[in-house]
């Protein structure tokens, strides 16, 4: 079975951290296109912040911890809390862990997205950020059912978090403020979803580079 | 993928170019561009006067004061290019060692031409006796090689970056290092094999014969490469050279890309893509690029931006050497904006030019990040008398007059950038704490739970927002935490927001403006000591019965950004905007003032339904940026259509209420009165932005 160890695994946080900060200009300029333009600049804020808390000794859950503390208590927004309660249920899912196997890591998916569709009220096909989580998840699991190495279900989720975000474009916003374009909300990504792909897609990268074997 | 790169702001930045004016994207020089179309391009200067956009005379002054300040010096010095504003923000950006930036606009030479004079230009610089020199392909490197000519470097190797190929076009690899070598009197390592191979097996066997193996060997030990980046249009140089296949199947392996870099793909974030070609190229390797000191990299054209994007997020180069209109496409991608042209400093074209277009939003800031917790403080301090922090940081404030024992608490929250809403109005008769988030971002939870816990007196709390799903999100989990303390915490939101959705969905609405009315009724109802119920239920009340329709006419910009949120053409308001910058219902053109009144009055009273005789409160309100001044005219024909509809205004106000940011706009808000709600209306309250009585 290839798995990953928990305790080596909180470098990971700090690339998702990387890759947002990264991508603050890129995020705003979506944002602005149907939101208030700061989704880069607060999403910035919030990983950046966690990535100066973290010293690189951190498990994977306990790196994915502080982030949920940033993002919960500093960040606000929408955001705050969705991400926020996304990794706190991904942490919650692998504390107990010492190593992470194909199985655990797709609870561990499973239980972020149960906290995000709890706290939010969208549902998939709403241009939000579950339209990118939820078929990453799905290909991911779908893989790893099909007896595909742990590897290859990490590429399907990757590019199944990508092609979900890019099904946004097509989308009507339901909820959030973009909603309340109806029909206008139409023709642009959801930041929510392209944030979401960077970070589902820098965590698969992640794990695959520190598989074993 | 390629709208990151988007087409959109390139396109914005090409668009920045005022009429009459300078270009933004030739930097602050004119000097410059005039001695470039003059010496390099050779044009006359009357053409010079056309392009530019002034008098022959003044041509003919730039060219004078150009070389006596020692610009033109036969040849334009290359220093001067690079200190153009584009190379200069290029470099900062992408943390570049250096980069240059061809003006790259007029003159009849073809933009490989150009570009191939300015790549040339900056070899001549770059190359030092010893380099070994690795060289890639395509036009640009073919074209900065063949105006190349550099005397008496001893020592100098140049090595074929990639294998051969069979392509019917003059810049195959073979040529381009050729090309380069006789240029630089330099040796020639060509790769004796073909750059792709149709089989892994066959790869692997080519790279073991000495010779190739010896070729490829010098690859490691290149301290500079010059190479073009690839983008994947159709008749991209990757295609139209027969370097590889064009079927569909191919290109659906390589859906991801965005362009390539000898031979091998990569996506937007310059990562490689894996696909049918791994394994079979013959040639240097995107480590090896990586991991070589001096990395330049040659390309210029709009089709090209995203490919040149993420060839410099992946790290591959360090020396961009581009034209000005792809440069600041590059930037524009990535979400930096060049800062305009300031030709304050040259000779000023003589004829009323338009000024050029703003692209960064001036305003009184110290580091943007800080500017919520700045604003904070002073505002904290302003209003000493009214607020205090609840604990110790100013995102939760609480009135010094306010929470007693036995009434209810009302806390308010919102993001910041709408000043004076909330903090404006906490305070005796109106609510009792605020939290406060980041530039339009609700609260987290742990200041809204501050605030509640502060103002609980026994009776109970009410939580009063506006309606957007980071609020309902925050102040809910506040709320769940402050009922775990066993305070009773009851919800309303605000909605009153015509334009933000159908009368059916009167719950989807947004809160702007109209807060205001709902704060005041909500405050004064606590302060007369009701329960919480009747709190609640008065709230809701005034909440149904107001009404508020924006209308923008420039966008607001934020501290962080400074750049607009949304752009408004010359002539056109945006009708129904909310105080976010989301855009409203309609966008048309800009009316005048009773026009621009009557189409706002016309939404409110078909919603409102007023009976003759009804009472309205007004709040005409001002979104940032827009003066009193013309409040009043609005206002003035708002009254005038009330009048002849037999409404009475009972109460108004007229100013900065909620605003967004520096928004050029107003709203309008009315609320339906009756007995009750004017009573609260005019409850005694004393708060920084608001007081009665």
């Amino acid at each position: 079975m290839e798995r990953i160890s928990n305790a080596d695994a909180g470098g990971i946080v700090a690339e998702i951290a990387r890759v947002i900060v990264a991508n603050k200009a890129y995020l705003s300029e979506i944002d602005g296109k149907i939101g208030d333009g700061d989704h880069g600049v607060n999403m910035a804020k919030g990983f950046g912040r966690t990535a100066e808390k973290l010293d690189g000794t951190e498990s994977l859950d306990e790196a994915m911890s502080v982030l949920s503390d940033v993002l919960m208590s500093e960040i606000g927004g929408s955001m705050g809390p969705l991400y926020g309660m996304m990794f706190s249920g991904m942490a919650e899912a692998i504390e107990e862990a010492w190593e992470i196997d194909a199985v655990l890591f797709g609870d561990m998916l499973q239980n972020g997205l149960d906290e995000v569709k709890d706290i939010g009220s969208a549902d998939v096909g709403d241009k939000t950020l579950l339209d990118a989580y939820a078929p990453a998840l799905d290909a991911y699991r779908s893989a790893i059912g099909d007896g595909k190495p742990m590897a290859e279900a990490l590429d399907a989720m990757r590019a199944a978090a990508e092609a979900g975000r890019d099904s946004t474009i097509d989308m009507i916003a339901k909820v959030g403020r973009a909603s309340r374009l109806g029909e206008r909300s139409r023709g642009v990504l959801d930041a929510g979803a392209t944030s979401c792909s960077l970070i589902l897609g820098t965590l698969a990268e992640g794990v695959k580079r520190r598989l074993d074997g | 993928m390629a709208a990151k790169a988007g087409t959109g702001p390139a396109a914005a930045v090409g668009s920045a170019r005022s009429e009459g004016g300078v270009p933004l994207r030739f930097g602050d020089d004119l000097l410059l561009w005039a001695s470039w179309l003059y010496y390099e391009e050779g044009l006359t200067q009357s053409d010079i006067a056309r392009i530019i956009g002034v008098s022959r005379a003044s041509v003919i002054s730039y060219l004078a004061d150009a070389r006596e300040r020692g610009i033109v010096n036969i040849a334009i010095k290359t220093e001067k290019l690079r200190s153009l504003t584009i190379a200069k923000a290029l470099q900062e950006h992408f943390g570049l060692k250096d980069c240059l930036v061809i003006p790259g606009e007029g003159g009849g030479r073809s933009p490989f031409e150009s570009l191939g004079s300015g790549g040339a230009q900056a070899l001549r610089s770059i190359i030092k006796p010893g380099d070994t020199i690795g060289v890639g392909w395509g036009r640009s490197v073919l074209a900065a090689a063949e105006r190349l000519s550099v005397d008496g470097l001893q020592d100098v190797r140049v090595v074929q970056a990639t294998g051969s190929t069979s392509a019917h076009v003059p810049y195959t690899p073979a040529a381009c290092a050729t090309a380069m070598a006789t240029a630089i009197r330099a040796e020639c390592i060509p790769i004796s094999a073909p750059a792709i191979v149709s089989r892994r097996e066959l790869r692997d066997m080519l790279v073991q014969e000495t010779p190739v193996q010896e070729q490829l060997a010098s690859l490691e030990e290149l301290n500079r490469i010059v190479f073009g980046i690839a983008s994947l249009r159709p008749n991209s140089t990757l295609y139209s050279s027969g370097f590889l296949n064009d079927t569909p199947k191919f290109r659906d392996a390589y859906s991801g890309a965005v362009g390539a870099i000898a031979g091998h793909y990569i996506d937007d974030m310059g990562r490689r893509i894996d696909g049918p070609l791994d394994g079979r190229i013959i040639g240097i390797s995107l480590e090896q690029i990586a991991a070589t000191p001096q990395r330049i990299a040659i390309a210029s054209g709009i089709d090209k931006v995203p490919a040149i994007l993420a060839a410099l997020r992946g790290g591959f180069v360090n020396v961009l050497i581009t034209d000005a209109a792809t440069g600041a496409g590059i930037l524009s991608a990535d979400g930096r904006e060049i800062q305009p042209a300031r030709a304050a400093a040259t000779p000023v074209p003589e004829t009323g030019t338009a000024l050029p277009a703003r692209s960064s939003v001036k305003k009184f800031l110290n580091t943007p990040e800080d500017a919520v917790d700045e604003a904070l403080e002073g505002a904290v301090a302003e209003h000493a008398a009214f607020l205090r922090p609840v604990r110790d940081s100013n995102r939760a404030l609480i009135a010094r007059n306010g929470p007693r024992e036995g009434k209810v608490g009302l806390v308010i929250g919102g993001g910041s950038g709408h000043d004076p809403c909330f903090l404006g109005y906490v305070g005796r008769g109106m609510a009792d704490a605020v939290a406060i988030g980041n530039v339009f971002a609700s609260p987290p939870p742990g200041p809204i739970f501050d605030c509640t816990r502060a103002v609980n007196r026994g009776a109970g709390v009410l939580h009063l927002f506006g309606n957007y799903s980071g609020d309902v999100m925050n102040f809910e989990m506040a709320a769940e935490m402050a009922q775990m303390e066993g305070i009773e915490v009851s919800t309303v939101v605000t909605t009153d927001d015509i334009a933000s959705s159908a009368a059916e969905d009167r719950s989807g609405r947004r809160g702007v403006a109209g807060n205001l009315f709902v704060f005041k009724v909500a405050g004064a109802a606590c302060d007369r000591m009701m329960p919480l119920s009747q709190v609640e239920l008065l709230a809701r009340k005034a909440n149904r019965r107001t009404f508020t329709v924006g209308v923008a006419l420039e966008s607001c910009s934020l501290p962080e950004t400074r750049r607009p949120l949304f752009m408004l053409g010359e002539g056109e308001m945006e009708v129904g905007v909310g105080v976010h910058g989301e855009p409203g219902v309609l966008r048309q053109s800009v009316e005048t003032a009773d026009d621009t009144a009557d189409l706002v009055v016309d939404r409110i009273l078909s919603e409102m339904d007023p009976a003759r005789g009804d009472e309205v409160a007004l709040l005409l309100n001002s979104l940032g940026s827009t003066p009193l001044m013309e409040l009043y005219i609005v206002g003035r024909r708002v009254r005038q259509r009330l009048k002849a509809r037999g409404i009475s205004v009972a109460r108004s106000w007229a100013g900065h209420y909620c605003t967004s940011l520096d928004m050029v706009g107003m709203s309008v808000t009315m609320m339906q009165l009756d007995e009750q709600l004017r009573d609260l209306l005019d409850h005694p309250s004393d708060t920084p932005a608001f007081r009665i009585g």
